[in-house]
This record gives C-alpha cells, sequence and structure tokens, in this order.
C-alpha cells in the first residue's frame, strides 16, 4: 500500500542536491562545528532530508520519495544514509558536505526498510533492519558500501519488526530491538499480532550473522514494544518503548541492556512517566555530560536522565518533541512542529517543516 | 491505535487562558459522544449477543435448516452492530486483548482458521467450555470463528445433529461474545471509570490532563478509523487493479457481510460525529465542514450499501467494484476533512512525528 513505485522514486530522489549548495552555504557548512541530519516533511506533503546547522540553520536540504527515518553516518568516508519511514522501500546516502551525486537504494523484493541502520567501523558495509513481511520476520540487510551498495546478504533477527539497531564497541556485536509488532505492507501500517506480540532484545555477530542473546521482557510487559536505543558513557545500553496495551495502564517504558544480562527495567516516577502517554519516539545519549534524552511526541514529553543515578534531570513540555541528538553540555532536540532546539536552548521555528523522529550528528 | 495524534495549535477550543471552559467544552462533546453514541452502541451489540447467544444454543438443541438459518441472521446482525462499535478503539474494548478476542482480522496467513478447523478435527472438549475459551488464541473467541461455524465448509451439518461438537463449540463462542460485549458495556457504565475518566479531563486526570487531550482522543476516533478502514479493511483485499483483488482476504466474506461492515464502520462514525455536537462548535462560515463531513459519509454508507451480497460478485462486476474503489476513494476525502479541516477549526494540528510505530 505504501510501498512506493520503484521508478517514480528515482525520479524523485535523481532530483540531486548536488549543486543545490549556494557558496554562502559551502561556507557555512566548512565553518559549522557539528552539523546534524533529519528527514522532513514539508506542509504541502513533499517530503526531504536536510543537514543542521549547530546554530539551526538549514544548511542543505534535498528531495526524498517519501517520509524518510533515522539517519546512519560512516566517518570514514564522511557519508550518511537516510532510511525510508516503514514500510518504505527506499534509502538515500548522500554527503553532507554536498559533494556527488546522492545515490538511492532499494530494498529487494519481499523486504522493506524499518528506518534504521548502522555501518561497520570502516565504513565498508551498511546493516539495515528490514521486514521480510511474507514471513513476519525481522532480517539485517547487508549492503557493499564499496560497490555503490550493492546488497550482498542478510541475517535473521530473530525476532519481529527489528527497530532501532547499534553497533558496539567491539566493532562485531549488534545490538537489535525487535520491536515484536508484526506489520504487512498489505495492511498499511496495522498492526497485526497485539495480542501475541513478543518484543525482544537481542545481541548478534555482524560477521557471522550468529545470534549471541537474546532477551525477552517479563511475561506481563509483552506488549511493551522496544523501538530504539543508545549506549551511556559506561557501554550500557538504554532502550525505549512504546506501550501497545490498554491506556490505562501504566508500565515503565525505559530499560538497560548489557552483554551477559537480563534486561532491567529504569524506573520513573509517576508524573515523569505519566507525561510520555505510554510512547516514547526516541532515545539518546550524550556520553560527554554524562545523561540520556527521552522524547515522547504523543505525550509532548521531554525528559532527561542523569545515566549514573537514573534521575530525571530535566522534565519540560514540548509539542510533538522527538528528534534529539547530543550536543555540547545538552541535546539538539527537533519537533514535529518544525522547532529545532539547539543545546543552548534557543528555538527556531521552521514554519513549514515537520522534522521526522530522528536526527543524527554526521559531522 | 494511536496512529495520529492531534495536538493544540490555537485557542478555539482550549489554551492556557480559560482552561477550565476550555474543560467545560470537552466535557460536552465527550460527555455527548459516550451518552449519544458509544453507550447505544455498546448496548445494541450486547443485546444482539445476548440473541445470538440464544439462537446459537437452539440450534445445539434441535438442529434444524430453520435454526441454522435463525443462527446465521443473528450472526448478522451481530457483527454489523460490532462494525458499528468497533471504531471506538479507546477504552474497556482494549482491555484484557478484547478487540483482539472479539475480532482477529485480519489473519493474513490464516492462523485463526488452522486452529479452528484443528479444533473442530480433535473435538477439543476445553474449547467448547465457556469458561475455559477465553485462554485459548484470541484467534478462536470471537466473530471469525464463529462465522467458519457458521457459514464455514461443513456448517450445513449443523442443520441437522450431524456435527454436535461443532454446534457446541459456536455456542461457547457466542457465550464468549456475549461476554466481552457484556464486560464492554458493564465497563463504560461504571463510575468514575474509563467514560468519566475521557469526559472530565483535569490536571489530577491519568489519562486526560485538559479538554484538548480529550477532544483530541475523539478526533482520533475518526481519523484512525478511516485509516483502519481504507488500508486495512479494503486495502486488505481491494487490489488497485482487479487483477491484484483478493476476495479471500475480505473481512466477513463467507457471510457475505464485507460490503454491510464497511457501511457500519461509517454509519459508527456518523452516529459518533452527530452525537458529539462537533459540528455545532464551528462559526456559521465554517458549518460548512460538518456538513460535508455528513454528506460524503453519508455518500458513502450509501454506496456500500447499494453492494451488499457476496463479495466476489461485487468485484466481479465492474460497475459494482468502481463503486467500491469511490468507497475507497471516499475515505480519502474523508480523512482530509476530519485530519486537516476539522482539526484546524478546533485549534488541532495533525500531528506527524508522533504517529505510532516508529
Amino acid at each position: 500500500m505504501h510501498l512506493i513505485d520503484r521508478r517514480n522514486f528515482m525520479q524523485a530522489a535523481g532530483l540531486a542536491f548536488a549543486g543545490s549548495l549556494s557558496p554562502r552555504q559551502l561556507f557555512a557548512l566548512e565553518k559549522a562545528d557539528a552539523v546534524f541530519g533529519t528527514a522532513y516533511q514539508l506542509k504541502d506533503g513533499t517530503c526531504g532530508l536536510a543537514v543542521l546547522s549547530e546554530d539551526s540553520n538549514v544548511l542543505f536540504s534535498a528531495p526524498l520519495p517519501d517520509r524518510g527515518h533515522d539517519v546512519s553516518y560512516d566517518p570514514i568516508a564522511r557519508r550518511s544514509v537516510i532510511f525510508a519511514r516503514r514500510p518504505g522501500t527506499f534509502a538515500v546516502v548522500f554527503d553532507h558536505t554536498g559533494a556527488g551525486q546522492p545515490l538511492t537504494i532499494t530494498s529487494p523484493e519481499g523486504r522493506h526498510f524499518f528506518g534504521h541502520g548502522v555501518f561497520s567501523p570502516d565504513g565498508k558495509l551498511l546493516y539495515a533492519t528490514e521486514n521480510d513481511y511474507d514471513n513476519a520476520a525481522g532480517m539485517i540487510g547487508v549492503y557493499d558500501a564499496t560497490d555503490r551498495f550493492r546488497r550482498i546478504g542478510e541475517f535473521p533477527t530473530h525476532g519481529m519488526d527489528a527497530h532501532e539497531m547499534l553497533l558496539l564497541d567491539d566493532g562485531r556485536t549488534l545490538a537489535i530491538a525487535n520491536g515484536g509488532i508484526e506489520t504487512h505492507p498489505d495492511f498499511g501500517r496495522a498492526k497485526l499480532n497485539i495480542a501475541t506480540m513478543k518484543p525482544s532484545f537481542v545481541f548478534v555477530d555482524r560477521v557471522s550473522g550468529d545470534l549471541l542473546e537474546k532477551h525477552e521482557l517479563a511475561p506481563e510487559l509483552h506488549q511493551l514494544s522496544i523501538r530504539h536505543m543508545d549506549q551511556d558513557q559506561s557501554g550500557t545500553l538504554w532502550f525505549s518503548g512504546q506501550y501497545e496495551g490498554p491506556e490505562t495502564d501504566r508500565p515503565q517504558l525505559i530499560g538497560k541492556a548489557r552483554l551477559g544480562k537480563e534486561l532491567e527495567l529504569v524506573a520513573m516516577d509517576d508524573r515523569v512517566l505519566a507525561s510520555f502517554n505510554n510512547y516514547t519516539g526516541a532515545i539518546g545519549a550524550n556520553r560527554d555530560a554524562g545523561t540520556m534524552a527521552v522524547s515522547s511526541p504523543q505525550g509532548n514529553a521531554l525528559a532527561i536522565i542523569d545515566t549514573a543515578t537514573g534521575k530525571v534531570v530535566s522534565h519540560q513540555t514540548l509539542t510533538e518533541v522527538c528528534g534529539l541528538a547530543p550536543d555540547r553540555g545538552s541535546f539538539v532536540v527537533t519537533t514535529g512542529r518544525g522547532q529545532v532546539i539547539s543545546a543552548d536552548g534557543n528555538a527556531a521555528a521552521f514554519d513549514d517543516y515537520f522534522w521526522d523522529n530522528h536526527v543524527l550528528r554526521i559531522g | 491505535m494511536k496512529w495520529l495524534i492531534l495536538v493544540l495549535a490555537t485557542p478555539l477550543l482550549a489554551g492556557a487562558a480559560a482552561p477550565a471552559s476550555a474543560n467545560e467544552k470537552a466535557t460536552e462533546i465527550i460527555q455527548s459522544s459516550i451518552t449519544g453514541f458509544v453507550r447505544p452502541a455498546y448496548a445494541a451489540l450486547h443485546e444482539r449477543a445476548a440473541a445470538l447467544n440464544d439462537a446459537v444454543k437452539t440450534l445445539c438443541a434441535t438442529p434444524s435448516p430453520a435454526n441454522l438459518q435463525s443462527a446465521r441472521d443473528r450472526f448478522k446482525a451481530e457483527t454489523d452492530a460490532w462494525s458499528y462499535a468497533e471504531i471506538i478503539r479507546i477504552g474497556p474494548a482494549t482491555e484484557q486483548n478484547r478487540l483482539e478476542r472479539m475480532l482477529f482480522w485480519p489473519d493474513r496467513k490464516g492462523i485463526g482458521l488452522k486452529q479452528v478447523q484443528a479444533t473442530l478435527a480433535a473435538k477439543d472438549a476445553a474449547a467448547a467450555d465457556p469458561a475455559q475459551l477465553p485462554t485459548k488464541s484470541v484467534a478462536m473467541q470471537g466473530l471469525g470463528a464463529l462465522e467458519f461455524v457458521l457459514f464455514g465448509t461443513g456448517s450445513e451439518a449443523l442443520s441437522s445433529s450431524g456435527d454436535p461438537y461443532r454446534c457446541q463449540y459456536g455456542a461457547a463462542v457466542a457465550a464468549n461474545i456475549e461476554a466481552m460485549a457484556g464486560e464492554i458495556d458493564a465497563a463504560w457504565a461504571k463510575k468514575g471509570g474509563f467514560a468519566d475518566q475521557w469526559a472530565q479531563p483535569g490536571p489530577a486526570n491519568p489519562l486526560y490532563q485538559s479538554g484538548t487531550e480529550s477532544v483530541t482522543a475523539l478526533l482520533e476516533v475518526f481519523v484512525n478509523g478511516l485509516e483502519l478502514v481504507r488500508d486495512v479493511r479494503l486495502g486488505g483485499f481491494l487490489g488497485k487493479q482487479a487483477a491484484d483483488d483478493k476476495p479471500k482476504q475480505a473481512i466477513y466474506w463467507r457471510s457475505d457481510g464485507t460490503t454491510r461492515s464497511l457501511a457500519a464502520n461509517l454509519a459508527g462514525m456518523k452516529a459518533l460525529f452527530e452525537a458529539s455536537g462537533l459540528g455545532n462548535q464551528l462559526s456559521p462560515d465554517t458549518r460548512w465542514v460538518a456538513d460535508s463531513v455528513k454528506i460524503v459519509l453519508g455518500n458513502a454508507i450509501d454506496a456500500a450499501n447499494a453492494l451488499d451480497g457476496p463479495i466476489d460478485d461485487t468485484l466481479a462486476g465492474e460497475q459494482k467494484r468502481d463503486k467500491l474503489a469511490y468507497f475507497r476513494l471516499v475515505t480519502s476525502t474523508l480523512t482530509e476533512l476530519f485530519a486537516t479541516r476539522l482539526a484546524a477549526e478546533f485549534g488541532l494540528t495533525a500531528g506527524f512525528s508522533s504517529l505510532d510505530g516508529d
């Protein structure tokens, strides 16, 4: 249903942004300390990717055929990939300095992207979370970045609905959030297995594809979909989820994971928890500051947690807040209402923009 | 299914300046929605479930073609009532997996069918026991399972005493449906329950802390309901072209109930819209939005009702199929009216990042 016709999106994505940079923009890009990649939709419905400066300027943007989701960055070749939002079938590789033409990757027949991915440390391979939808199985698609991102293989995530993943510091172990929700493009974004869903948090060897560990929540929390994660300065993974059970339940939504350890939920106080409306949209660490930010676009809430103590050090109301990325001592935050809030707290409004769920520091 | 959130933008409805009056306005809208639509819809569901349960019991006690026909008719009446009420996907229906237990659909891999067939083959005594059925797979407990029992292959045996187990299992499912309908009905009537939480927003309310949140939840019923009808119910079987149609993926195809169900979904939305009084809140120069909503809903309901009959016949006839395609188009028009026009009139904007499952 939402799958995009290949020819159409090739045309759309083929509108290159190379050449779209003015000398002034190039200068701005060169002098920017940090830049951030994110997807957006305009009020007229068109979609694109944007690179933002630390002081909330759009350095450049390029069209996308449909809504994008998260960005992955390879610091070696200094290029980024933006993945389609599920159930999209495109991903666009771009150089945030505007060099070269963007390259559109398509997921193969029978697969669509889930919106997240990672590069290998050498930048030679790209891993993407994908849906083998006829079999309702999460897969990791492997793409050869040295050969125009040709798809060279795949391996299972041992769960449904693989969403965000991270590569651990060993350079080999992938931590993958299996959200547990079955969807199929024949039925749009409808959730097909809420009564029986079984999310999991897995560790998989990216080289062999072997499952190293699989962790599940307690049975009574089987409707807590584990979707996003980041790693704190101690190496502990923090995950956040959305609850698919009745709205009258108030389960904890945030937890910690480590190789060799059981999942552990982080107890948030009732007021903070209630503000999330059983839904978190992103979680991200500022390892230098020792903090973890969690956003809830459905609850219009942003909380920042001290990772050492688990205490909430900041809790604010921000309409449709979702995207977050570490910057200096705090976070750059984006909203579905077109706001970009820089680390120093200044809010810039982009009236025509809806920023999509994630923002990533890409340089 | 919180696919879409609507968030306050301007203060027609609410705002920091006048929170008390905004909450009063929201209370009026939500209370009218509950009294005028939700409660009667679930009361009818419960009443018809009881009649269905009786009819299946009678069929089991005295198998006959007439009693089979009666059970089938009661089943259709109950699915009509469910299609009308099921647009409410918040509150008691979401507890204890009732939505899925009442209707496990879509069943893309035919899990429910396989489980029901296996149960019928094995004559599993536990599945035919109303006390134990709720512990079985959700796919074996509700309308989809009972449809197969009453209309599927082998159902003719129910008109004589050819398959007593099949009838007993069907009776257990019918009893389970009645029990769930009764639970939902009672939960909405309960003082201090979900209905009060929805209708009485405020800072101390754990679910709805402002009038905006309550009204948002109401508008989401329409927006999410339309997406369900379009993407899941219609999109599941109606292809872009006729060659892509999958009539056996259509809801209630065995009981010829597909288009009646689609019509009832929209009839529920129309009744809810009228009960809520949302249209009366609009200023005279924007009243046209409410009028459009009613007219377009009415046209869509008429179109679907005109197609009553076996879905494969509908899909095989070019003119009939076109009508279904028109119905699909109209659901998109309605989404635009609710998510953009009406939301804007109430100072809400259709949320973006917050779409569920990302």
